[in-house]
């Protein structure tokens, strides 16, 4: 009961003060929202991330070999990586690819659009699906075919290239015919080879006679089997045995999405920590007000206790006025968070999230503010003596 | 009702301390309408306040109903000044940004009676002191002899057995001035409210059935 008065009572007396009131919520618009949208941008990011495995689930893991560990440069053999699944029947699938360094001219401009070679299972494992046209299939073996990512069509249309599909292309020394054109891909998330989007893709036969540099430094392979480190230890076995030595580095998607939390972990830590400094500031905003506000109502300190008024009443009253100024302002900087991770997302092509957790964060966030920086002029508020107040 | 036994009250103005009240003794029975008369700077202010639980004398003992105040809670005080004292100020000391009613309903606020309740009452009140045509109007939209029957509303709306008025009247013109003290003494009359009002002004002090002359901090008649 005395805090509905008293609410009223606090947004009254932040209505008659318009100016100071608005400057004090300046500072926690911009302290609220900056923490909203910078946890609203963290989940974002971190769903994007988790969308690829989503896509091609957890099974997959990436090889590649460990240049650190030995003096050879040269990539993996085709045939050990096409033998690994006779060697065990954890391994479903493997799927090796290159990618070249040539880029694509057209018209004496760049358009820096990549070229790889893969072969079928590629597009299994890494869910490509075609848009236009048709996928390439273990058929086109040594033939100058290749599909072209979406981000790659649209550059190409951009430039004035229009019917890409059955177009021919010169990249490097030889000229390939477009026949398909793919979906396009969340980016992100370590597992998937990135640039699809923006690349050119032919078989690996073709790719390995045609390219410059065509060593194979990394696969891809699906494996069967809920433990991740049982399959780990047969492929760094095989390769071992097989090909005298060669270390290799298994990365499973159990661990790159463990690396990526963590690393998610600091980034939101990071941000909040920004975030957190701006609030003290809007913080220290709101007490400043508040110091004011209760200087310029002695009197009616003074008539609050004449007629009845405990000081933990006067106390309360400007707690109230005080968490009520913060929390409008957490009302706005809620908004304002969540437009600027809107525009974040809008910009970057991902998916736009409301995080509830950040909104409810921003709530608890604004009353903690509120009640920590009223505390100390509410108190003096209300150790002021009546009677000199009263006299004011 | 008030008893008061060699109350004494000085302030520490920078090294020196200014004696204000220099040995009051005093009782205020139930009922009385009483004057208490002297010259600005006479130490009057000082005494309402001790009499309005709004300071602590120096010195000396101040009983209310036979109980003694010892002015060590706070919220014994608070409750005091809410249930049993009504005050009435100079300078009407209106919160200006609230309404007749709302004003009027200040005080019970402090005792978690139910919003309607309290509108209900502060309305009863507004027209017992005839200011029925302005319940929503804002301090600033009254004249001051208005403004002083709303604080009087607001000081009877508690129902207190004391009312304390400090120059009440100070800041009124004689006639409207003379209307507010009809009011006390009608309230005094018909309802039996102790009323102390503090006054330089001999004229007012004369329409009250006791006076008590101050100066310089002593009761000098």
């Amino acid at each position: 009961m005395i805090i509905k008065a008293n609410v009223k009572e606090a947004l009254k007396s932040l209505i008659t003060a318009k100016q100071r009131t608005i400057l004090a919520l300046i500072g926690i618009v911009i302290g609220i929202g900056s923490v909203i949208g910078m946890v609203s941008i963290g989940t974002i990011v971190q769903n994007e991330a988790l969308k690829q495995f989503r896509d091609m689930g957890i099974d997959i893991v990436s090889i590649t070999k460990d240049y650190e560990r030995q003096g050879s440069d040269e990539g993996f053999n085709i045939d050990h990586i096409y033998g690994l699944p006779g060697y065990s029947s954890l391994i479903k699938k493997v799927a090796p690819y290159i990618v070249s360094s040539t880029q694509y001219s057209y018209m004496g401009q760049d358009l820096y659009i990549e070229l790889m070679g893969v072969d079928e299972s590629f597009f299994d494992l890494n869910k490509l699906y075609i848009r236009e046209g048709r996928l390439l299939s273990d058929l086109d073996r040594n033939r100058f075919f290749c599909v072209i990512g979406a981000e790659a069509a649209s550059i190409l249309r951009k430039a004035g290239i229009k019917d890409i599909l059955g177009r021919q292309f010169l990249f490097g020394e030889r000229i390939y015919t477009v026949v398909g054109i793919l979906k396009s891909l969340p980016e992100g998330g370590g597992m998937r080879p990135s640039g699809i989007n923006r690349g050119a893709i032919t078989h690996i036969t073709t790719a390995m006679r045609a390219f410059t540099t065509n060593d194979i430094t990394t696969f891809m392979a699906r494996v069967d089997t809920q433990d991740s480190k049982a399959a780990k230890a047969v492929i760094e076995n095989y390769f071992s045995k097989k090909a005298g030595g060669l270390r290799v580095r298994v990365r499973t998607a159990e661990e790159l999405i463990a690396q990526m939390q963590k690393q998610m972990q600091l980034f939101t830590l990071l941000l909040g920590a920004i975030g957190s400094i701006a609030l003290i500031v809007g913080g220290i905003g709101v007490m400043n007000v508040m110091l004011i506000s209760v200087t310029e109502r002695r009197k009616e300190i003074g008539i609050r206790r004449a007629l009845g008024a405990q000081r933990t009443d006067i106390e309360a009253q400007f707690i109230i006025e005080s968490v009520t100024l913060c929390f409008v302002g957490g009302i706005i900087g809620i908004i304002l968070g969540i437009i600027i991770s809107y525009v974040f997302s809008h910009f970057s092509k991902w998916d736009f999230l409301i995080s509830q957790s950040a909104i409810i964060l921003g709530f608890c966030v604004a009353t903690a503010v509120g009640v920590f920086f009223g505390y100390y002029p509410a108190r003096s508020a209300s150790r002021l003596d009546p009677a000199a107040a009263l006299r004011e | 009702m008030l008893h008061l036994i060699d109350i004494r009250k000085s302030y520490q103005v920078g090294p020196t301390a200014v004696d204000v009240l220099k040995g009051i003794s005093l009782t205020v029975e139930k009922g009385e309408l009483l004057s208490i008369i002297g010259p600005s700077g006479s130490g009057k202010s000082t005494l309402m306040n001790i009499l309005g639980l709004l300071e602590q004398p120096s010195a000396g003992t101040y009983s209310v109903e036979e109980t003694r105040i010892t002015y060590d809670d706070d919220r014994t005080l608070s409750s005091l000044r809410n249930k049993m004292i009504g005050f009435v100020f100079q300078q009407y000391n209106l919160l200006p940004r609230l309404t007749a009613v709302d004003n009027v309903g200040l005080p019970l606020i402090y005792r978690g009676i139910s919003e309607k309740e309290i509108s209900e009452r502060s309305m009863e009140y507004i027209k017992k002191v005839e200011m029925q045509e302005r319940f929503h109007h804002k301090p600033t939209e009254l004249s001051g002899g208005q403004q002083q029957r709303i604080a009087i509303a607001r000081a009877l709306v508690g129902n207190p057995s004391l009312i304390l008025a400090d120059e009440p009247t100070g800041a009124l013109d004689t006639h409207t001035g003379q209307e507010i003290m009809n009011l006390f003494r009608r309230l005094n009359e018909e309802e039996g409210i102790t009323i102390v009002v503090i006054t330089h002004d001999p004229k007012i002090a004369a329409q009250c059935r006791r006076k008590v002359e101050l100066r310089d901090g002593i009761i000098t008649g």
